[in-house]
């Protein structure tokens, strides 16, 4: 004889892989993830592919035929102003202008400081990397011609210059591309807590609201197997949505020219197990959690509104790590969707964490799944919500 | 046997039950009688083991519900007030899903669910979904998912409500053989035509207190009212909320 647990969970698996929004959310919409990435990739190489030559537009070039010289040697391309030059940088037709000022040929002989006006407008983004090469090209003209004035007089530059600067890059490949596959892991946990989400609601509110759950109730069974049948059937299912989303992100990972657009990810088994490790066991919360609260709605309406908002869970770690980054720690683990994501993020990287860093991440989840269970349990055993209308 | 001693239960500032005691034999169909809000479905409930009493005792064949609910379950086969169904499964697998539950499987259960596709009538329905079933058809598919288990105690609510002739002819046939084969059935209904067509007891139920318990006749007798409808009326004091 099959056990209760078992009979619920294949009626429930049944039930819903004829339902069309069950599957739906199980299949369709973990891709949604992959199709966001691989249109923000494609953003991405068309900002790399702005490598392109510095192109400066210039008012009275002619004033300053030594500055223009050197802005060309820099490889500048040089172009005449049109009139309605501010006009076009306003409307982002043109990345930056130089402006020579009228006294510039009479200032510089006199060796006094030579008007240059650079006209930008700085709330286009997409310019930022045209301006700040076109400042660097000026101060390196700028310091070059303060160098050979001092030498002139006798003194030597380096007094003028009290610190040298380098700037030193320490990300390698592999971390800037973490950059941007920092949006796998809330791809993935959003699939955890979106996949099962339309069987959650439906085994308990949906249960409730059609008047099925009374008569499933009288039967000699204990409350405590048929919860556990559906959470478990809720979980299979939303195994399925993290699986759709993780293989979809593997094809786009190996297919996609990534190494083109200045990106290095690391895809192996090694890098797919630990993503699995550390999801798999956030799955057993989202599903429990999704059927604790949607146990208090008396209709599927008002269940797929709360558990909706419980989706934008997986979010608020993502952000707040986006906006102040922290330097994970094993107490971080044990608070569940921020651990899997800084687990995931480090997998990424191409650090793999410690196996008991996993292991209490896995744990605290599956912890506070039990919780959310027996919750369930007890709420579904009140005379209120069985008969509650 | 089903026995009822004393039972009570208060929703809020409700007393929806008010120390009710009465016992449905074997072999007979027991009829609870009473309007809306008596608090007939409130002792069904009780019998089901899913609402505690706060006072008194409700057994099946001499077992305490609350003490053993699932041995109770085991015993008795109830159509509940509600008897939603789950659109996406067929009438066949209804009626599966429930026996399962109560241990039955294979070849035994294949033969239960044929064995009531027929008592029932619903060739036409047995493998098709419960979306878009009649409300009769629906009545139907609950009936047979609450007898899969072949319980030797019948509980019914208010089992012929809103269905039409043909159907209420078909649920009054079964309760009867239900009866022929020595099973206790117990029936709750609001409609005074029902329970005197049907039933060899009647418990007239007003208010959450037992107001009348015995045959017809002895009814009748009690009342001094040549008339059963009269009788019940003069029983409950009013005829607010019963059908005729």
């Amino acid at each position: 004889m099959r056990s209760p647990l078992a009979i619920v969970l294949r009626k429930e698996a049944t039930d819903h892989l004829r339902d069309r929004r069950s599957l739906f959310s199980a299949l369709l919409m973990p891709l949604l993830g992959p199709i966001v990435f691989a249109a923000s990739l494609g953003l991405v190489a068309r900002s790399v592919r702005a490598d392109k030559p510095l192109v400066m537009s210039v008012v009275r070039g002619q004033a300053a035929p030594n500055l223009i010289a050197f802005l060309e040697r820099s490889g500048a391309v040089i172009e005449h102003a049109p009139a309605d030059y501010e006009a076009q940088v306003r409307d982002g037709k043109l990345d930056l202008v130089l402006v020579v000022g009228e006294d510039y040929g009479k200032e510089l002989e006199a060796g006094r400081p030579a008007p240059v006006q650079l006209v930008v407008d700085g709330s286009r983004t997409r310019a930022n990397v045209s301006i700040r090469k076109a400042q660097r090209l000026l101060h390196g003209y700028a310091s070059q011609l303060g160098a050979l004035r001092l030498l002139a007089r006798g003194v030597s530059p380096q007094l003028a210059a009290p610190l040298r600067i380098e700037e030193l890059d320490l990300a390698t490949p592999e971390k800037a591309a973490a950059q941007m596959l920092v949006m796998i892991p809330l791809f993935l946990l959003m699939a955890a807590f979106m996949g099962g989400m339309h069987l959650a609601i439906d085994a308990t509110a949906g249960e409730r609201e059609r008047g099925s759950l009374e008569p499933l109730l009288i039967n000699p069974v204990r409350l405590r197997d048929v919860v556990l049948g559906k959470w478990m059937a809720t979980v299979l299912v939303t195994w399925v949505a993290v699986a759709c989303t993780l293989g979809a992100f593997l094809v786009l990972l190996t297919r996609l020219p990534l190494a083109d657009f200045g990106l290095r990810a690391r895809m192996g088994a090694v890098e797919v197990l630990g993503m699995l490790a550390a999801v798999l066991p956030i799955t057993l919360l989202a599903a429990a959690l999704q059927m604790l609260v949607a146990t208090f709605a008396r209709t599927f309406k008002e269940g797929q509104t709360y558990v909706s908002l419980l989706a934008l869970v997986p979010m608020l770690p993502g952000s707040m790590l986006a906006l102040a980054p922290v330097k994970p720690a094993l107490w971080m683990m044990a608070v569940p969707v921020l651990g899997q994501s800084l687990l995931m993020i480090d997998t990424l990287r191409g650090d793999v964490a410690a196996a008991h860093w996993f292991l209490a991440a896995g744990l605290s989840s599956a912890a506070f799944a039990a919780l959310c269970v027996a919750a369930t349990v007890r709420l579904l055993g009140s005379e209120k919500v069985v008969f509650g209308r | 046997m089903i026995e009822v001693r004393d039972l009570s239960k208060r929703f809020g500032a409700v007393q929806a039950v008010d120390g009710v005691s009465f016992s449905a034999a074997d072999g007979v169909v027991t009829g609870l009688l009473g309007p809306n809000g008596a608090g007939k479905t409130t002792t069904l409930r009780v019998l089901s083991g899913l609402v505690q009493p706060d006072r008194g005792q409700a057994l099946i064949d001499g077992q305490d519900v609350r003490a053993d609910p699932l041995e109770a379950r085991r015993r008795i086969g109830v159509l509940p007030d509600a008897r939603g169904l789950y659109p996406r499964l067929t009438a066949r697998e209804h009626v599966r899903y429930f026996g399962e539950l109560h241990g039955l499987g294979g070849a035994d259960l294949a033969r239960r669910t044929d064995e009531l596709v027929e008592l029932l009538d619903m060739k036409d329905i047995a493998d098709r979904r419960a979306e878009g079933f009649s409300h009769g058809e629906r009545v139907k598919v609950a009936l047979s998912r609450a007898l899969v288990h072949r319980p030797r105690n019948v509980i019914l609510d208010e089992p012929t409500n809103g269905l039409d002739v043909m159907s209420t002819r078909a649920v009054r046939d079964l309760i009867r053989k239900l009866r022929d084969e020595g099973r206790c059935v117990l029936f709750s209904s609001h409609v005074m035509q029902e329970v005197s067509a049907l039933c060899d007891r009647i418990v007239v139920i007003a208010r959450g207190r037992v107001a009348a318990d015995g045959t017809a006749a002895e009814l009748r007798a009690q009342t001094g009212q040549e008339n059963l409808e009269e009788a019940f009326v003069s029983v409950i004091g009013s005829d607010k909320g019963l059908e005729r």
